[in-house]
């Protein structure tokens, strides 16, 4: 499973790295979080403490929905801006 | 049980790859939502009953709207889409990312002689009591984090007309 979710991050950060998509970084962002979210379940199951993981994975959900909501809604607005989702017209911005 | 783990993994793994590689924006939601179903069953597998209904509901149910609703708002054609962002290009190269990353993290966990600790014996720790009486912070920075992106989607979806 480590080797697994070490593989899931290398994967978002590729995505991070490479694509010029607003949603396709969020698309990279959230495996990343998936991965991260395996691991604590991991850590749990080999501690025996699953109660508190699952706490730490609820967290991690909601704050993962609420970025999520929040890139959404800068993606949309940049959208309305510049006509397409290129995160190279972030440069663009000022102030 | 471990195969139905490790079939799990292999085809979160798989998703998470397609979901990245896809072409289209939409393709790769309804993977991601798909990579969040096989982890949600890994979690059930290993018994984190709770994170896996919320992982399944949430991430795969919730998440997978907000971006449907944010591809259905932009009206970029497909053929444009691979122009502006080169998508096909781009993410040639992850499979070979991939296995040169697993080679390299196989060698390093066989040099280091790693291996996963035995699965200690279950503490019979309620989820509810621990969240409620032991994680009251996390609920608190839960409620502040589900207020704050409320208020961040309030300003940032509001209309032009409605601005003027």
């Amino acid at each position: 499973m480590l080797f697994f979710g070490l593989l899931m991050i290398i994967t978002g950060c590729y995505c991070l790295i490479r694509t010029y998509h607003m949603l396709k970084i969020i698309i990279g962002i959230e495996i990343g979080m998936k991965a991260v979210t395996m691991f604590l379940v991991l850590a749990g199951y080999v501690n025996g403490h699953m109660g508190l993981a699952q706490a730490y994975v609820i967290t991690v959900i909601v704050l993962e929905v609420v970025i999520t909501l929040v890139a959404a809604g800068v993606t949309i607005g940049l959208y309305k801006k510049y006509g397409d989702m290129d995160i190279r017209n972030l440069t663009k911005l000022k102030g | 049980m471990e195969v139905i783990i490790y079939v799990s993994l292999v085809f979160l793994l798989i998703f998470c790859v397609m979901a990245v590689m896809s072409h289209s924006i939409l393709k790769s939601a309804v993977y991601l939502a798909l990579a969040s179903v096989m982890l949600g069953v890994i979690m059930y597998v290993l018994g984190a009953h709770w994170a896996a209904v919320f992982e399944i509901s949430v991430c795969s149910g919730l998440v997978t709207v907000i971006f449907i609703s944010a591809i259905s708002l932009s009206k970029i054609k497909h053929d444009e889409i691979q122009k502006l962002y080169e998508h096909k290009k781009r993410s040639a190269y992850l499979p070979a990312v991939l296995i040169i990353g697993g080679v390299l993290i196989a060698a390093a966990a066989m040099a280091a002689d790693f291996t996963l600790p035995e699965a200690a014996a279950a503490i019979s720790e309620e989820f509810r009591e621990t969240l409620w009486n032991t994680r009251q912070a996390d609920i608190l920075g839960q409620i502040i984090a589900i207020l704050a992106g409320g208020m961040a989607v309030v300003v940032l979806f509001q209309n032009d007309e409605v601005k003027k």
